[in-house]
């Protein structure tokens, strides 16, 4: 099933386009990284498949339900989220707990099972520990895996990370993709996922989409046909 | 001093605003926008000369104003989005141009403007008291029920729209009450200090509180009690209102800093000895391994 489809997709900030004519189709269940060097339009991309941008042309469809019926649920980390304000007034717990809140609406309270998830998301990412620090005082790392806790903890559907492992050290970013890749086979999460560590994440990928440079310096993604598709252990046998 | 109806009504507006301006204040701080409150009582000025010089009700007026102030710096505020303190700085300047232009039409403003500009809390009329009381009602009202979407917007605006949270919506009714906010408490400090009430007690809670909620609810606390204090000094030491409330608030965070930092001061000299052993320990211990577990 496709969960999100490009088509022809137009794009830029000021006169000259900088994504032109991109198409691909995102399935449900996939592990898919998104590469290419700086400038390259990656997090453009990611924008324009949330609907944070709108394209110049060409469509950008996302599908509103999961496999299972109900609404999908996006969990979104986005670049640098690390470096937000580090007075922000709130421990570790109410952080995580605020990524719940879309599902549970104005006035729901946290029911046990929620709790739970919470509490599992949190020692995902090795901060059940620092659950009562404030944020303020935790270092940029720190800061960086509570925001994928908070993405988590809201049991999405689909996990949409742009360079999830900046300030990262190197074991605890296979330790990273070794989740990703655990959450997208037990729990059948997509995981988009922007990434400049191609070499380390490669094996863990379903597929790989890469933002390659034309002559007239507009950035175009390799179609889904022409694009290198890469399985990871689990998907050998397929 | 509460024998006096003027007084016990300075207090009720003082209650009232002393609990809806610092609330808002902690959202203002934390979105980058601690100069709104400043932008708009200046946006609300021009209503109040426009009104004057129409012959219509000034306090009405300067209400509406700064309700349409707020919602132009929101609009604008899309179009400079990376630097959010321009459209407060356009609002500002042309809201304070319109005002002097406008008084300028009616030479027997000047008198009646010195109590906008610099506030007279024991002048409130009834219609400014429920006014206040009004808009305090709304605020609390729009706190509680929002809470949850509001937290998410002030942390990060792209993933709370992506969460299902309506951020247009959510932004424009923000900026609509802190209009709203600024046109009621002009009357108990005046525009030139309307922010004072905003932004000295949201920063002295955010330095001290752990938690969202607690840094709110302290901010309240300390908003009340700058505004009690400085209004009973005020009446004892016959100084103006307003700036009394100011200059206390400005103490209380004087000494919250002051007390924090000498508690930090105190805490590295207690941990001084043992934090070398604590961190080598650490050290040790996160060598080599991943933070994730599956």
């Amino acid at each position: 099933m496709i969960l999100s489809s490009m088509k022809n997709v137009v794009f830029g900030y000021g006169q000259a386009p900088v994504l032109n004519g991109v198409s691909l189709d995102i399935h449900c269940g996939e592990f898919v990284g998104i590469t290419g060097p700086n400038g390259a339009a990656k997090t453009t991309m990611l924008k324009l498949l949330l609907g944070l941008l709108k394209p110049w042309s060409g469509t950008v469809q996302l599908n509103e339900k999961a496999l299972d019926g109900n609404k999908l649920r996006i969990g979104y980390v986005p670049q640098n989220v690390a470096s937000f304000n580090s007075g922000f007034p709130s421990h570790v717990l109410e952080l995580v707990k605020s990524g719940c809140y879309s599902r549970l609406g104005l006035f729901k309270r946290f029911t046990l099972e929620q709790e739970a998830v919470v509490e599992q998301s949190l020692k995902q990412v090795g901060m059940w520990e620092y659950r009562n620090r404030r944020i303020g005082e935790l270092s940029g790392g720190q800061k960086q895996r509570i925001c994928i806790a908070r993405a988590l903890s809201g049991e999405p559907n689909v996990l949409i990370l742009d360079e999830p492992t900046a300030g990262m050290d190197q074991q605890s970013r296979i330790g990273f993709y070794q989740l990703m890749r655990h959450c997208v086979t037990t729990h059948g999460i997509t995981v988009i996922m922007v990434t400049h560590g191609l070499e380390e994440s490669n094996q863990y990928l379903d597929r790989v989409i890469s933002l390659e440079q034309r002559e007239s310096e507009e950035w175009q993604c390799l179609s889904t046909s022409s694009c290198s598709v890469r399985f990871g252990p689990e998907h050998v046998s397929e | 001093m509460f024998e006096y109806e003027f007084m016990q009504r300075a207090f009720w507006a003082g209650a009232c605003i002393g609990i809806i301006a610092p609330m808002l204040g902690v959202y203002l701080m934390l979105r980058r926008q601690a100069l709104m409150a400043d932008t708009l009582s200046h946006v609300s000025l021009a209503g109040v000369a426009l009104g004057s010089v129409l012959g219509l009700n000034p306090v009405v007026y300067g209400f509406v104003v700064a309700v349409i102030g707020g919602i132009l710096v929101e609009q604008l505020r899309r179009t400079y989005r990376t630097y959010s303190e321009v459209p407060v700085a356009i609002i500002m300047t042309s809201g304070l141009a319109l005002a002097i232009v406008l008084m300028s039409f009616r030479s027997n403003l000047n008198k009646s403007f010195s109590s906008y500009l610099f506030g007279s809390i024991v002048a409130v009329s009834d219609i400014q008291l429920w006014l206040i009381a009004c808009v305090a009602l709304v605020g609390v009202g729009y706190f509680f029920v929002l809470r949850r979407p509001l937290y998410n917007l002030t942390f990060d605006e792209e993933t709370a729209q992506i969460g299902g949270v309506r951020v247009r919506g959510l932004t424009f009714s923000f900026a609509v009450l802190t209009g709203m906010t600024v046109a009621a408490a002009m009357p108990i400090v005046g525009v030139l200090l309307v922010s004072s009430l905003m932004v000295l007690p949201a920063s002295l809670a955010l330095r001290l509180a752990k938690g969202f909620t607690a840094a709110i609810v302290m901010a309240v606390i300390i908003g009340l009690m700058g505004i009690f204090s400085g209004l009973t000094a005020s009446y004892y030491i016959n100084t103006p209102p307003g700036g009394t409330i100011a200059l206390t608030l400005l103490i209380f965070l004087l000494v919250g800093i002051a007390y924090q930092r000498l508690r930090l001061v105190l805490h590295k000299r207690r941990a001084r000895t043992s934090w070398g052993k604590v961190l080598n320990e650490q050290e040790y211990q996160n060598k080599g391994e991943s933070h994730f577990e599956i």
